[in-house]
């Protein structure tokens, strides 16, 4: 009866009421995982500045604010911020032979020094009531037009950009950087753009979130990177079940996008379901482990042996 | 071709079950959504963001639940969530009580009150844990409410009778070191402030922040090398540290006043304690007028923690050879 009571008490209207802001919040991730794809898939990076440039983006977007700038021109200092931070990742990587991981938790980690001079204290406030911002929580509607406006034109400069002969040199560096290197492509600087242009979308990300929000916190890049990773993760399995082998770059992005929203999706879900609320990380990697899994089941479901164990040979 | 299906079949029904259980019963919308209304003059939903799983903001929870459970019954209904320490979380969470359009919503901790105070400017939102609510809501002209659907309550002990209790304890004592976490604005905050009324009676004081509790270690050892007394304000990182900093600071003899009890008990000489429990209660008590006497939360006063106490540690005063006076309760061991 118990159970009987808890399905009673769910109340499905609100779920579906509460979908938007969960989509408005996913696109603003998917937009940081757009960034994280760029590492972690093209240039086979596991770059953990991510965290940090997060929280910096928000950082300086929120200080800018407050001190009167335009919000335009505080995302685009955002983004050079994001920059700077993936510049640094790259140079100790590349410059001074740095595991590519310690790289990243190294400048990860003094960028939280560096966050708290930026919001001189650890969190502040942007009120959205004082300024005008263009993603808020009160008004979820546009806020999600606009932040798939910035996904949308972010999507065709990265399918631009990646095919030029600049864009493609830094996806032939994640590729093979040996062969890279023998073709005469400096892979030092690829990799090091790379991560700028990475940062630079994870920056921005901050930025927006920050406003949607409606403050900077030091602790809100606090696992980013896993939420980055689960978007580019959930956003694979999503566009391989739909298009096969068929994805081209341009449908890999949409679903490093469309990765993110469903994330969130999960998140509002797994809030809606009113488990005990300790419970919430558990359930959250329950069901992201579940979209991990798909891949691998179905490939051992095609492999020859099981194949041929079902032709009974 | 068949397990081509098949698996698009396995990830079409992971998309459709985040969705299906609300859209079979979009047909019962109507119902569902006369449902609330008609009974809202009976019952309340509540809805409770709080930050992150820690023993004061629960006790905060605890105290608020108690004290609108005691007055309406079970005529309130509590959704209760927890970011789990995810501050982005709490975007979701306020959306969450948004949308589903509860009567009232309580933010426990500042990230959670802001998000809150994003997500809605027409349902009421009461904070509570919340140290300095003009520079968590980013107001000017403070004068003690808020003017907006935002009051509550802040878990600030009176920082001026802190000094003071230094003053008492520690009158020969010259460097006092403030030691808390970097990622807490709260414990910045009490940290000028102190910093202030310290340096007013003749201290002179010197901050040890740290990051994390892998540094805590560390930035003690620092601060209890240089400085004769220690104080730690209510901070987060450190309450759920305690036992590190009372295996330096005991030690090295230096005496620790904090400022919660939580904390005193753990590693503290003596406290001036407020009660995370009354400070929620206090906060049920101010649901309770705005939900069904219709008070306005433009122009309710933020409130304070009811009762104030002097405590101390036994076992570390006795440990360290203070004589603390007779005005002090013992907190009792647990």
């Amino acid at each position: 009866m118990d159970i009987l009571a808890y399905f009673a008490s769910l109340k499905p209207l609100n779920l579906i009421m509460s979908l938007p802001g969960n989509v408005a919040q996913g696109v603003i991730w998917g937009v940081m995982a757009l960034g994280v794809y760029l590492s972690y898939r093209l240039l086979d990076f596991p770059d953990l500045t991510v965290d940090g440039s997060f929280a910096t983006g928000g950082a300086v977007t929120v200080v800018l604010i407050l001190a009167g700038v335009p919000v335009p021109i505080a995302l685009v200092a955002a983004v050079l911020s994001g920059i700077l931070a993936g510049m640094i990742t790259g140079l100790l990587h590349t410059l001074l032979g740095i595991p590519g991981i310690l790289a990243g938790i190294l400048t990860q980690i003094s960028l939280w020094s560096v966050n708290l001079m930026i919001l001189d204290g650890a969190n502040k406030a942007v009120n959205v009531d004082k300024f005008t911002l263009i993603v808020s929580l009160r008004n979820i509607g546009n806020s999600i037009i606009t932040a798939l406006g910035f996904a949308v034109v972010l999507i065709m400069l990265l399918y631009w950009y990646f095919g030029t002969e600049q864009g493609s040199a830094i996806r032939a560096t994640g590729c093979n950087p040996h062969m890279s290197k023998a073709q005469g492509i400096n892979i030092d600087n690829m990799k090091v753009l790379a991560l700028c242009i990475s940062n630079g979308l994870v920056a921005l990300s901050g930025g927006l979130m920050s406003q949607y929000q409606g403050f900077a916190d030091i602790k809100m890049g606090q696992g980013a990177i896993v939420i980055g990773l689960a978007a580019v993760i959930i956003g694979d399995v999503l566009g391989d079940a739909l298009f096969s082998k068929r994805m081209n770059f341009a449908i890999r992005l949409i679903f490093v996008v469309i990765g993110g929203v469903v994330y969130y999706l999960v998140i509002g879900l797994v809030m809606w379901l009113r488990m005990p609320t300790d419970l919430l990380k558990l359930l959250t990697a329950a069901i992201v482990a579940v979209f991990l899994a798909v891949p691998y089941l179905r490939s051992k479901a095609k492999n020859s042996f099981s194949l041929a164990g079902k032709r009974g040979v | 071709m068949k397990k081509k299906a098949i698996s698009l079949l396995l990830a079409a029904m992971l998309l459709l079950s985040l969705t299906a259980c609300g859209g079979e019963k979009t047909t019962e919308s109507p119902a569902a959504s006369i449902a609330p209304s008609a009974e809202a003059s009976q019952t309340y939903t509540v809805g409770i963001c709080q930050l992150v799983q820690h023993p004061a903001l629960d006790a905060a929870t605890q105290g608020f639940k108690d004290a609108l459970t005691e007055k309406l019954g079970d005529k309130v209904i509590f959704d209760e969530q927890n970011a789990s320490g995810d501050v982005p979380t709490c975007a979701i969470i306020s959306n969450q009580f948004v949308s589903s359009n509860v009567d009232l919503i309580l933010a426990n901790a500042t990230p959670a009150l802001q998000a809150a105070q994003t997500a809605t400017s027409t349902i009421p939102v009461l904070g509570t844990s919340i140290t300095d609510f003009a520079t968590a809501l980013g107001l000017n002209n403070w004068t003690g409410a808020t003017g907006t659907n935002i009051s509550g309550t802040s878990d600030l002990a009176p920082l001026d009778q802190q000094a003071a209790m230094v003053k008492e304890l520690f009158p020969d004592a010259k460097n006092i070191g403030i030691l808390y976490c970097s990622a807490e604005a709260n414990s910045k905050y009490q940290s000028q402030a102190m910093t202030e009324y310290l340096t007013e009676m003749g201290y002179s004081c010197k901050d040890y922040t740290f990051s994390d509790s892998n540094d805590l270690q560390t930035v003690t050892t620092a601060a209890a090398a240089e400085c004769d007394v220690i104080y730690l304000p209510t901070d987060n990182t450190v309450a759920s540290n305690t036992e590190i900093i009372k295996n330096v600071c005991v030690p090295a003899g230096v005496p620790i006043i904090a400022g919660e009890e939580g904390i005193c008990a753990g590693c503290g000489v003596a406290t001036l304690s407020i009660s995370f429990y009354d400070l929620g209660y206090t906060t049920g008590q101010m649901a309770y007028e705005i939900l069904v006497n219709g008070s306005d939360p433009a122009t309710m006063q933020i409130q304070y923690a009811p009762i104030v106490t002097k405590e101390y540690n036994v076992e570390i005063a006795k440990a360290l050879g203070i004589t603390i006076p007779a005005d002090y309760v013992a907190i009792a061991a647990e």
